[in-house]
């Protein structure tokens, strides 16, 4: 291997969480430097998606798009990270500006990369330029290195494949033997191609033996990575992961470890039973309740939805009895997979691979293309993953393109195949043109909002209309928000989430508030004011846990028996509490809950002036698509139009619905637009943001934000 | 008068039932309906603040009166990941 570039070092040890140390690589100019960071900024950024957010407003302008040599790939753990005493601390974050939205993007992914890059003596990774030519940066706490390498080649297969690559990496240089002392970022190369690429997470598992992959899938962060022109990021450290983050108080972090391992041993296998089956158990529930994203979200339920129920995977594919925590002492531990599944489609047929997955997720954007096959569920999570791009904006995408074809906005010759939904050939084949660059994937792998483009350039020609009359009704059933395409939830019956895709700030991930059940069937949020106050809250929270290095599903999916007594159950305080001693023991802090939301919405502002900086900050980038609201087309209200009619005489605020179904569908969508814009006003209100959706000056100027180039941006938008 | 108790995820496989009957009266309960699960599978384990009771796809209270053709189901607190 050709080191480009290498220096030495001494790593900074963590204590009390951090190191306070940001490693710095420019890939243009091959510059490697350790930024010791002052005192106060843990202090105002946290970590992970905090430090993420730091950089990247210092960092780039308005200008700055992905592929900008100044955009930053950022990776940062947290002070939570890292800490096998308490479940979920292997999370880490890769923040940049995103090929998706030209905003602000952070995907959460577990592993063991973050806590050996903090063990290795780094709170964050923080990459820009782009090299010459490809390149794998290797960060070795042990042997004192950082360097530059020109990436080394193998074969073809391996070479081309985000897994192969970076498996064979790992053990290259290692003089041959997988170890957890070593982990990997890894970006594939359908990440070059589509806009969509992901960043893999990769790291040895002792119980599999083999190397394993989780994915920081959102946005795009793996399409940044490749277009630096960085092909994986290895780090080494062999410290103790006991006690890693040499926590103030090692007796109130095992106290709190202890109690919550606790919680989750006692309620997860009577509740959803994570431990055991992973997140597909939640296909079954989503269906029950009409969330299913059936057919590019028209409909939330399928007679064929039982064919990708959770029994299915655990039956035919999940490895049984192994505990499958993507770090050390997660006892939720559902991160499924599964070995020697056979390929019986794409360039790899024939071949018998390793499986991690399929999550919720994957399932999800499968049944979006019509599909209900559970073994090429496996297949597409096998080769999105090899190739490197995003499970979710892969079907959603493939999805929309179908109902463009369906409803006649496009035609077979337009696309070359008749992708239709249901056809696992046509999926497959567009799937693979994707990855590869070619063909109607060229047009698929740039996502939802610029594929509206395309097509209403194309009918608009064929038909003399004008483009604004076609994307008008593309925008109805085009699935993305801000340039990012949905999660895998349907959102028309809970106006709550709807506000939970709308107001996210990278776009509909439901990272930041997934408040379905609590709106739509547990009826807990009755009022505007009641889901205006859970769009404050849940995203405050969700922050925190993004930018501390945790998972947050020990606290949002098990819930703890003695919620049951608060007055809010949904929020899980019992839990909360003991994540609050987690870090007041970590860090020695003396942290209330309060406080720890303060600092949330410091960084949720921030976030918020970085979208107004790239276009992405107002009301109208808040905006859904109608199918998000409302059945769009005649058809979906069809298919429910029982349940929609009674819907209507309840809160459709006539005396007698009109007689017919047309006009009852069209009462629905203007009552659906209605109750949305209000509440945009109400929620704006409850984040002390105009009706515009811009955060006003005094609360940009309580987080101490309000630097020349917020008051440039607020007095540029008359906030 | 029948109304229906449906097993979904974990219960189904504890169970071995999609779902069973029950029949009511007109003072049978959602509680009732709890306890009937609960003596039929022991195994079930439908704690208070384990789960959530819902009729016909909506929460219910536990003293709501049940009525014929009601489909019942116990859920666990989904939260989104």
């Amino acid at each position: 291997m050709e080191i480009l570039r290498q220096i030495k070092y001494k790593p900074a040890r963590v204590a009390g969480g951090y190191t306070d140390r940001i490693l710095r690589v420019d890939l243009g100019s091959r510059e490697i430097s350790i930024e010791k960071l002052a005192p106060d900024f843990k202090d105002k950024y946290t970590g992970g998606r905090g430090y993420a957010l730091k950089l990247i407003w210092d960092g780039t302008t308005g200008q700055t798009r992905y592929d900008s040599p100044e955009n930053i790939l950022v990776m940062a753990s947290g002070p939570l990270g890292n800490e096998p005493g308490f479940p979920g601390t292997g999370k880490f974050i890769v923040g940049t500006i995103s090929p998706m939205t030209d905003t602000f993007i952070d995907s959460n992914v577990g592993g063991h990369f973050g806590p050996l890059l903090k063990l290795a003596g780094f709170d964050a990774l923080a990459v820009t330029g782009i090299a010459e030519k490809e390149v794998v940066i290797l960060i070795d706490g042990d042997a004192h290195t950082i360097a530059i390498a020109e990436a080394p080649q193998y074969d073809k297969e391996t070479d081309d494949g985000a897994l192969s690559y970076s498996e064979r990496l790992l053990k290259d240089i290692n003089n041959g033997q997988y170890s957890d002392c070593l982990a990997a970022a890894s970006a594939g190369k359908g990440a070059l191609h589509a806009r969509y690429g992901v960043v893999h997470s990769l790291y040895y598992d002792i119980r599999r033996h083999r190397i394993r992959a989780k994915q920081a899938g959102r946005g795009g962060t793996g399409t940044v990575m490749r277009t630096k022109g960085l092909k994986s990021i290895v780090v080494r450290s062999s410290l103790p992961k006991a006690n890693g983050n040499n926590p103030v108080d090692k007796k109130g972090v095992r106290a709190a470890g202890r109690a919550m391992k606790q919680v989750i041993s006692k309620a997860d296998p009577t509740q959803l039973h994570l431990s055991a089956w992973g997140t597909t158990i939640l296909s079954e529930y989503m269906d029950k309740f009409h969330i299913f994203p059936v057919k590019n979200y028209q409909y939330g339920q399928s007679p064929d939805s039982v064919k990708l129920f959770a029994h299915v995977f655990l039956d035919n594919y999940f490895s049984r009895r192994i505990p499958d925590g993507c770090y050390y002492g997660c006892n939720l531990a559902c991160a499924k997979g599964a070995e020697k599944v056979a390929l019986t489609r794409g360039p790899a047929a024939g071949r018998k691979v390793s499986i991690d997955g399929p999550e919720y997720e994957t399932v999800g954007a499968v049944s979006c293309m019509g599909i209900f096959d559970p073994q090429f569920v496996m297949e597409y999570n096998w080769y999105c993953d090899q190739y490197g791009i995003d499970v979710i904006s892969t079907g959603v995408t493939i999805a929309f393109f179908m109902e463009c074809l369906e409803r006649g906005f496009l035609t077979v010759d337009d696309i070359g195949y008749e992708l239709k939904f249901g056809s696992i050939t046509a999926a497959n084949r567009c799937l693979h043109e994707i990855a590869g660059g070619r063909g109607f994937g060229k047009v698929v792998g740039r996502g939802v909002a610029r594929g509206k483009k395309w097509v209403a350039k194309k009918y608009a020609a064929r038909n003399k209309a004008t483009e604004d009359k076609v994307m008008a009704e593309l925008d109805k059933f085009g699935m993305e928000v801000k340039g990012l395409e949905f999660s895998m939830y349907i959102t028309k019956e809970s106006l709550a989430q709807q506000g939970g895709y709308g107001f996210a700030l990278k776009g509909p991930q439901h990272d930041e508030a997934w408040l379905i059940f609590i709106d739509q069937v547990y009826q807990e949020l009755p009022t505007l004011e009641d889901k205006a106050a859970a769009l404050k809250w849940f995203p405050l929270i969700r922050t925190w846990f993004n930018a501390t290095g945790l998972c947050k599903l020990h606290w949002i999916d098990v819930r703890n028996p003695e919620a049951a007594a608060t007055d809010e159950p949904s929020k899980n305080l019992p839990t909360l509490a003991h994540y609050v001693d987690y870090l007041n023991a970590t860090t020695g802090s003396h942290k209330s809950l309060q406080d720890i939301l303060d600092d949330s919405e410091r960084l949720y502002i921030l976030q918020k002036l970085i979208n107004l900086r790239q276009g992405k900050g107002t009301r109208e980038s808040d905006q859904v698509p109608l199918r998000a609201m409302a059945p769009a087309f005649f058809n979906e209200y069809q298919s429910r139009a029982e349940y929609y009619d009674l819907w209507l005489g309840q809160n459709g605020g006539v005396k007698k619905l009109p007689t017919s179904p047309k006009l009852r569908h069209k009462m629905l969508i203007e009552r659906r637009k209605r109750d949305y814009q209000q509440l945009c006003d109400a929620v704006y209100e409850q984040k002390g943001f105009t009706p515009k959706g811009i955060p006003r000056r005094e609360i940009i100027a309580k987080f101490g934000l309000l630097d020349e180039e917020a008051r440039r941006l607020i007095n540029e938008t008359g906030a | 008068m029948i109304v229906t108790i449906e097993f979904l995820g974990m219960q189904r496989t504890l169970t071995g039932a999609d779902s069973i009957e029950m029949p009511i009266t007109k003072k049978t309960s959602v509680d009732d309906a709890l306890e009937y699960a609960r003596d039929k599978y022991p195994q079930l384990e439908l704690d208070e603040g384990m789960i959530l009771v819902t009729v016909n796809q909506k929460i219910a209270p536990r003293d709501q009166a049940l009525k014929a053709d009601d489909a019942i189901s116990f859920l666990p607190f989904i939260s989104g990941g």
